[in-house]
């Protein structure tokens, strides 16, 4: 217990430290955090043109598309601030240049390690951007917020920022296979959460059983969604799902936990 | 000067720039591993938007929208995918990082033209990209859907002139955008705010097509139409001549542009160290 609270104290430090960094350059912090929050607006005028242009997507209405991109965005915001460093664009330059011997050789988790000196803060703007998403469509669609409606979303964007962390976890671990950083890991991250921006309805049954079972985007942000819209959900995918959701997303976790260990394993140093 | 008359002058000049070109395409094809999972990515993005288009027009199969009935989307949704890789460079930010640490007062110090000399450079690496990345998912997407791609050699070859065109027009927004590296060494935090608009006005988000009238016509009149719409204008057979000529007028207003950017910046250029 006492071992935990020390590592937990040590983390908490490496982060402030990193987050005071990123905050000596406010404009440049400011402009960054904006960014983030920008794509999310973009996203959401496309998809508000497009649905509202065609009258319905698959009989969903502009808001409640909106409410999908939301919950996604706000979980990927929250994801990619802990995750964004381990993805393989940055994560195989530590690799390469042999930075990650240093990590191992100290008294801490080395994914602890990793994920509190390069928090990325900026992502809050992208998770603020879709809870705010998230309260304006649920007030276009008509959403009763009782308490268990706000667990619900709650844990939809907890469960997705998960998600997300675990396969930047996985792109980490790859790359100690690859060196190279490869952006197939992109498809995941920022894809799964594309493809959880409109309705299962249009997919066809490959991409669903993927983004079902094996990525469980769909049960973080589409199901979610269905409770709180007061949806029933289309054959095989019932609302009621929603009560997986935490343990697939917890099995998901454990997945790339394990990944995680074996990359560490087969890391060799660079040498010099 | 060593050799003779201008003739020669002119050949010697044209063969530095084609090995720039050549080093251009050499240097891209051998990011494979970059290739294949850029592949990848725009397969699963170009499932997930075709599924999209399918569903919006799946009540009103015959119906068009903001001037694009089914067959236009999806060859825009292919379209986007083929020029992502035109217009994008892995390595945008080296003239930027180059520009900060002063490294870039070497390339003044080289025989012809900066300008000239990247803009070989990068058509290199748009020709390689055509080739791979453009190609490939265009003709899987061609066999397997109904898409509204030119089937005269006259009409593809006037796609592959309009994505050409609109690689150097994205070389000179990239350029422009690395002079910004000239006044601020903070370049990228303003990057992060300019992209995500740039990226909506640009049509990647959504065509443009469907926008309201006053954002159709701004994104229309914008050097971004000439980066991704015109091709997929001259794609899908729609005012062709129209997009061609505003591709042409963007590549010389923006050539113009830069260069004038450039000798401005090099004129309060400062090196630092000694």
């Amino acid at each position: 217990m006492g071992r935990a609270r020390a590592a937990v104290a040590v983390y908490r430090r490496l982060a402030a430290a990193t987050l005071r960094g990123r905050v000596r350059h406010p404009a440049g912090f400011v402009l960054r955090t904006l960014g983030t929050g920008l794509v999310v607006i973009t996203e959401i005028v496309g998809v508000v043109l497009l649905v509202e242009g065609f009258g319905s997507l698959a009989g969903w209405t502009a808001p409640e598309v909106v409410l999908l991109v939301g919950l996604g965005a706000a979980g990927q915001g929250l994801g990619l601030v802990f995750g964004d460093r381990l993805e393989p664009a940055f994560f195989s330059e530590v690799v390469r240049k042999g930075s990650f011997d240093q990590v191992l050789t100290r008294p801490t988790s080395p994914l602890g390690w990793m994920v509190a000196s390069y928090v990325e803060v900026r992502f809050l703007g992208r998770m603020a951007v879709g809870a705010g998403a998230v309260v304006w469509a649920a007030d276009r669609a008509g959403v009763d917020w009782t308490l268990p409606r706000v667990l619900v979303a709650v844990m939809a964007v907890v469960c997705c920022g998960a998600l997300v962390f675990a396969i930047s976890v996985l792109g980490g671990a790859l790359t100690f296979y690859t060196v190279e950083g490869s952006e197939v890991v992109n498809i995941f991250t920022y894809g799964g959460v594309s493809l959880s921006c409109y309705p299962m309805e249009i997919y066809g049954p490959g991409l669903r059983a993927v983004f079902l079972w094996v990525v469980p985007f769909a049960l973080a942000v589409y199901v979610p969604a269905l409770v709180l819209l007061g949806r029933a959900g289309p054959p095989g995918l019932p609302a009621t799902l929603a009560w997986v959701t935490p343990a697939a997303t917890a099995l998901f976790a454990g997945l790339a936990s394990a990944g995680w260990r074996a990359g560490i394993q087969h890391y060799v140093g660079t040498g010099s | 000067m060593a050799g003779g008359g201008p003739l020669w002058d002119t050949a010697r000049f044209v063969h530095a720039y084609l090995a720039l070109l050549s080093a251009g395409f050499r240097r891209q094809a051998t990011y494979r591993l970059a290739l294949v999972s850029g592949l990848l990515t725009n397969l699963f993005f170009g499932l997930v938007r075709t599924a999209l288009f399918y569903a919006l027009y799946r009540e009103r199969p015959e119906a068009v929208v903001g001037g694009l009935g089914l067959a236009d989307a999806l060859t825009y949704v292919w379209m986007v995918q083929a020029m992502f890789g035109v217009v994008w460079a892995s390595w945008i930010w080296e003239f930027p990082e180059a520009v900060r640490s002063g490294d870039f007062v070497v390339e003044l110090t080289r025989p012809g033209d900066p300008w000239l000399r990247q803009l070989a450079y990068e058509l290199g690496r748009t020709f390689n990209q055509m080739l791979f990345r453009s190609t490939l998912p265009l003709l899987g997407a061609a066999a397997l859907l109904p898409l509204a791609l030119p089937t005269t050699p006259a009409g593809v070859l006037l796609v592959a002139v309009s994505m050409v065109l609109a690689s150097v027009v994205a070389f000179e927004i990239r350029f422009l955008f690395g002079t910004v590296a000239f006044w601020s060494s903070d370049y990228r935090a303003v990057f992060n705010v300019v992209f995500p608009v740039l990226w909506l006005v640009s049509g990647f988000v959504i065509p443009i097509d469907y926008f309201p009238a006053a954002l159709r016509a701004l994104a229309e009149g914008s050097p971004l139409y000439a980066m991704l719409m015109a091709p997929v204008h001259v794609a899908v057979g729609q005012s062709v001549p129209s997009s061609l000529a505003r591709q042409v007028a963007w590549v010389v207003a923006l050539g113009v542009a830069s260069r004038v950017t450039l000798s401005l910046a090099c004129r309060r250029l400062v090196v630092h160290g000694g």
